[in-house]
């Protein structure tokens, strides 16, 4: 059993909480004051999920931003920034435009945020 | 003093107890050998040997124990493109001094080489300092010392240079300003002093002041006024200067270093740089901060380099309204080798507070300090109570080439012939510049070299347009004649790509040398916006990646590859 | 070339496209918008992380896409924009002087002005941090253009001075391209941006995080080599004794953000010294008759949908202008800031509300009570980094005085 110390950032209070996590679980905690926190923080701990966003390199020069449809696991956030390194992509692209379907079969595509001209 | 007393007085002092010391005189020049424990010791030592009779120059090689040696590796580069190539002349040092040499000697039917180790022209002192073009060489200046008759000479000759090559100068004047009426006495006495050097001042009471520099505060109490101070700024003087020097034939050797000089039977035969051997009899040394080393490369050590560092405040120029004359402290300054700085006014509106004066090991020691920023702050601000910090754009610092003479090293060599020593153009070298290439190429005269004139010399050059500066209607005609003149690419500045493009034409291939040429990156956001419209316009230009593209040569890339490089390398 | 415009918007990021759609929604018929850059949307194509629009759209966006629906509807209104064009100057008399390559000088009169020019970022030289002056050495923002719109790497290792959110969101874009990031050295005892985004760029990727410190030197001549780092006392001065050296090749400054006004104050437009842009009433009105000002040219904000909200006032007040219909301000109550609030805008009430006021507060507080003019309202917990917004509805606004002080009383909070 390990004791975990969390801020929580649902809003600007931040508590800072001590969490006690087993067998990957959050199985207690204190510093809280509310369930939102409670809900982050216990997600925090048992699978934490980020936002997935880069840039991806385009022919000819420069770079079109680029992000995940969902969410995915904190600790493939590098990996996934790695898979897409090689990535050129060519225009003409469009806002919404799937560039790489179900990457890492993690179940979300990457899509392009920006345009690119033809 | 004799050599004696000198060798005594250092004996008998205390606090040099711990000092060894070997002074040894060889016609006019002192040399000093040994240890100290600090630099101030070595200093102090250089300019008590300077005092001794009969000296000349001092070569002082003291050194602090366990104080690190600057390297000097002198090595050959890869390629010798220039090995062979003949001069009549080689001018050694791309700044204000080497540039106006080379540009005087090119309105001679001569060969005439400039050599510069950087990768652009102006980047030792001539970037840095103040911009005053002074009309004397200061209060601890003997009126008689070489650089006190240059400076005025120089002087006279600005608005000559000015008109011919087309770089901004204006004659805004100095108010040495007291504050406290028991010092407005004393006014008349140092204006007596001043007219020694021939340089025109006069007295100015408390309501005139007052009249004449609305932003002053209630303490001034009178001060001098020097009608013949100008304002230049020295990087836009030497550009100048080089650019007519090369439409007049001077052939302008950029990241080129003199690593050795051949000497044969007491007289120069060659210039030896890290990319090959340039052949000549003449060798004019300009070479600022390193003038003493390339007087010793040939085999004539006259005089060392002490350098003195000095730190400047840059304020943003939409204060401009606040002072309409150079300021400076009438009261004389604490360090007896430099005038005490002041307020400068500069040809594009900012102003430029400081320098401060600090004597240094090492000739590369230009970082600003906190000491040295609010010293500035400090000295400066009581005389223009308007000025916020919030005004300061940033503070750069610079070295001078001083002696331990404390004056210009203007001589043939006494040993090699062919050589002309024009070493320790500190302060006022910007102003005693003209003055001091007319001189060198009278001394080359002197020693030999045959000066035919040149029927095709252009004395003219001119500027590049600057959008700035320019009216609606001019405006107008210059984007109607290339559109790129119509892309501001530096929002503080109001600098336009097609001022970039005529600046990489005129030889920028760095940030600074398109900063210098244009001002594009010295406004308020200090290159925030500009540096990446900067850097896709060099790299086109240029045809260069822009990965390969410095801020000012060597290694100072600005961007250090291509996004992806790290992750794909794993 | 010369022309009256009805309405002409400086600036085509978050704000002025706001203002811009507005004003066309309320029936100006011409509405130009003129930007510096070669691409609208200002400063959000280059901020590829999500958070954007939570509160507007109800979304969470990247910051290209929020602008994207804002650009996409631009051009579907006939909305006119001029890229590539930086306004030269404005004249009292709404003379807006701009210039770009294609037509050259303009010259436009306008109906109407709204300034929308965002701000600018806080550079090493006003700082005055001590050292060289070596290659390497960049605005938070200028190595995200860099990085992620001409995708060039500005360095390899990086230290980053501030821990103001740019900066925290550059140490993770840093670390996702394989550059190492040292450390994020901040002055005050707490970070700078928001704790989302301390925990998700800095926590996430094990950077340290160096508060009570700063630069004190920038080692290196031509190329960075590494910084000085020292404690600070309370007053911000370097504590002798306790610096450290940290190699790296570059520095990275997140260090404040300056509303950009060189335009305002070229007009003559009042200017507030503690937001640095000029004074706005509710309506987005200057001091100058016919000019709007919105967004982060008036203040820097905390979120862009805080942005856009001032962009559409500005345009609808610049129609209901246009149109004659906006009544000129009176009995105008000025916004005064008290203990713990470093800013307010709108600094100026001038109608009859309702009325949104934003203010940062300048140190963080628990059990908060925030008072304006004579009302009361409280907060769990507010920080400087996220600005407080409160609403004064028509009835509070018609009980406010002459001066309205504002002030945020609390217990302090720690983290």
């Amino acid at each position: 059993m390990e004791v975990r110390e969390l801020t929580c950032i649902v809003c600007p209070v931040g508590c800072r909480a001590r969490v006690r996590v087993e067998g990957g679980r959050a199985v207690g905690w204190e510093g809280l004051e509310c369930r939102a926190g409670e809900e982050y923080v216990r997600r925090e701990v048992e699978l934490p999920l980020r936002d997935f966003f880069t840039v991806v390199r385009v022919r000819g020069g420069g770079v079109v931003p680029v992000r995940s449809t969902g969410p995915i696991p904190r600790e493939r956030l590098l990996e996934a920034s790695r898979e897409l390194a090689g990535l050129e992509v060519e225009g003409p692209i469009r806002v919404g435009e799937v560039l790489v379907r179900n990457l890492l079969g993690m179940g979300v595509d990457v899509v392009a945020t920006g345009e690119v001209e033809g | 003093m004799r050599m004696e007393e000198f060798e005594e007085k250092v004996r008998a002092d205390p606090s040099l107890s711990r000092v060894s010391l070997r002074a040894r005189l060889e016609e006019g020049t002192l040399f000093l050998e040994g240890e100290t424990d600090t630099w101030e010791q070595v200093v102090e030592l250089g300019h008590l040997a300077a005092g001794v009779e009969g000296v000349r120059g001092v070569v002082n090689r003291l050194w602090p124990r366990g104080l690190p040696r600057p390297e000097r590796r002198r090595e050959p580069k890869g390629r010798a493109p220039w090995d062979g190539m003949r001069a009549d002349v080689v001018v050694v040092g791309a700044g204000i001094v080497g540039a106006a040499i080379a540009r005087e000697l090119s309105r001679y039917e001569l060969e005439v080489v400039l050599v510069e180790k950087e990768e652009d022209v102006a980047w030792g002192q001539s970037k840095g300092g103040a911009s005053w073009i002074h009309g004397f060489a200061g209060m601890d200046a003997d009126p008689s010392s070489l650089k006190a008759r240059l400076c005025v000479e120089g002087n006279a000759l600005y608005d000559r240079w000015a008109e011919e090559l087309g770089f901004p100068f204006h004659r805004p004047g100095l108010l040495a300003v007291v504050m406290g009426e028991e010092l407005v006495p004393l006014l008349e006495v140092a204006a007596e002093r001043v007219r020694e050097h021939g340089c025109p001042v006069r007295v100015v009471g408390r309501e005139e002041l007052h009249r004449m520099e609305p932003g002053l505060p209630e303490e001034a109490a009178g001060a001098l006024f020097f009608p013949t101070y100008g304002v230049v700024a020295p990087y836009a003087v030497t550009l100048a200067l080089v650019e007519n020097a090369v439409a007049n034939g001077v052939k302008l050797l950029l990241g080129t270093e003199v690593i050795g000089v051949r000497v044969e039977e007491g007289r120069v035969r060659g210039v030896i740089t890290d990319r090959g051997e340039i052949l000549t009899s003449f060798l004019v040394n300009a070479a600022g901060l390193y003038s003493d080393e390339v007087a010793e490369l040939a085999g004539s050590p006259e005089f060392t380099i002490h350098p003195r560092k000095g730190e400047m405040l840059l304020i943003d120029w939409k204060r401009a309204g606040a002072c309409r004359h150079n300021l400076a402290p009438g009261e004389l300054s604490e360090d007896p080798y430099t005038k005490g700085g002041g307020i400068s006014l500069t040809v594009d509106g900012n102003m430029l507070w400081g320098p401060t004066a600090l004597e240094v090991p090492h000739k590369e020691d230009t970082d600003t300090t906190r000491e040295g920023t609010e010293r500035v702050w400090e000295r400066f601000s009581r005389y223009l109570p308007s000025i916020r910090r919030t005004d300061v754009i940033t503070a750069f610092a610079g070295v001078r080439a001083a002696t331990y003479t404390e004056d210009f090293h203007l001589a043939p060599s006494r040993r090699v012939r062919g050589l002309v020593n024009v070493g320790g153009i500190q302060s006022p070298g910007i102003t005693a510049a003209p003055a001091i290439a007319r001189r060198a190429v009278e001394i080359l005269k002197g020693e030999g070299l045959e000066l035919r004139e040149k029927p095709s010399f252009n004395p003219i050059r001119r500027a590049p347009p600057r959008f700035r500066e320019l009216s609606d209607e001019e405006r107008e005609a210059l984007i109607a004649g290339d559109r790129r003149y119509g892309h501001m690419v530096c929002r503080c500045e109001h600098v336009t790509e097609g001022e970039v493009v005529e600046a990489v034409r005129r030889g920028a291939t760095t940030l600074d040398g398109v900063k210098f040429r244009t001002r594009a990156g010295m406004g308020r956001c200090q290159g925030g916006f500009c540096t990446p419209h900067l850097l896709r316009i060099l790299s086109r230009e240029l045809g260069r990646p822009v990965e390969e593209i410095t801020k000012k040569g060597g290694r100072s890339r600005v961007v250090v590859c291509r996004i992806k490089e790290p992750l794909l390398r794993g | 070339m010369e022309r009256e415009v009805e309405l002409v918007v400086v600036g085509g990021g978050a704000a002025g496209l706001a203002a811009a759609l507005k004003a066309r929604e309320e029936g100006v018929g011409e509405v130009w918008v003129l930007d510096r850059n070669e691409e609208p949307g200002g400063i959000l194509p280059q901020c590829i992380h999500t958070g954007f629009g939570l509160h507007y759209f109800r979304e969470n966006l990247t910051g290209p896409e929020y602008i994207h629906r804002f650009v996409r509807r631009a051009r579907e209104e006939g909305i006119v924009m001029r890229l590539n064009t930086m306004v030269l100057r404005l004249t009292p008399e709404r003379e807006v002087v701009a210039v770009n390559p294609q037509e050259g000088l303009l010259r436009l009169r306008a109906g109407a002005v709204v300034l929308a020019m965002g701000c600018r970022e806080r550079p090493r030289g006003s700082l005055l941090i001590p050292g060289g002056r070596p290659a390497g050495i960049f605005t938070a923002g200028t190595a995200q253009r860099l990085l992620d719109v001409e995708g060039l790497l500005p360095g390899r290792e990086v230290v980053i001075l501030g821990s103001g959110d740019v900066g925290l969101i550059m140490a993770r874009r840093f670390v996702m391209e394989g550059i190492r990031v040292r450390a994020v050295v901040e002055q005050l005892p707490y970070p700078g941006g928001l704790s989302r985004n301390v925990v998700q760029c800095l926590e996430d990727f094990g950077i340290p995080l160096l508060l009570r410190s700063t630069v004190t030197c920038i080692h290196g001549r031509e190329r960075v080599e590494g910084v000085t780092v020292a404690e600070v006392d309370g007053e911000g001065r370097p504590v002798p004794g306790t610096e450290r050296r940290i190699p790296c090749d570059t520095l990275v400054l997140s260090v404040g953000l300056i509303p950009e006004n060189e335009l305002s104050e070229g007009a003559g437009i009042l200017l507030d010294g503690r937001t640095g842009g000029p004074v706005v009433d509710e309506f987005m009105r200057t001091s100058l008759e016919g000019v709007l000002a919105c967004g982060n040219a008036v203040t820097v904000f905390d979120l862009v949908d805080h942005v856009t909200l001032t962009g559409e006032r500005a345009g609808e007040a610049a129609a209901r202008y246009l149109r004659g219909e906006l009544p000129p301000p009176r009995g105008v109550r000025e916004v005064e800031p008290g203990e713990n609030v470093r800013l307010v805008v709108p600094q100026r009430i001038a109608g009859e509300g309702p009325v949104t006021l934003y203010l940062r507060v300048s140190r963080p507080l628990r059990e908060v009570r925030v008072e304006v003019g004579g009302r009361s309202f409280s907060r769990k917990a507010v920080r400087p980094p996220e600005m407080v917004t409160l609403t004064l509805g028509r009835e509070e606004v018609g009980e406010l005085g002459e001066r309205v002080p504002v002030r945020v009383e609390g217990l302090p909070l720690e983290r």
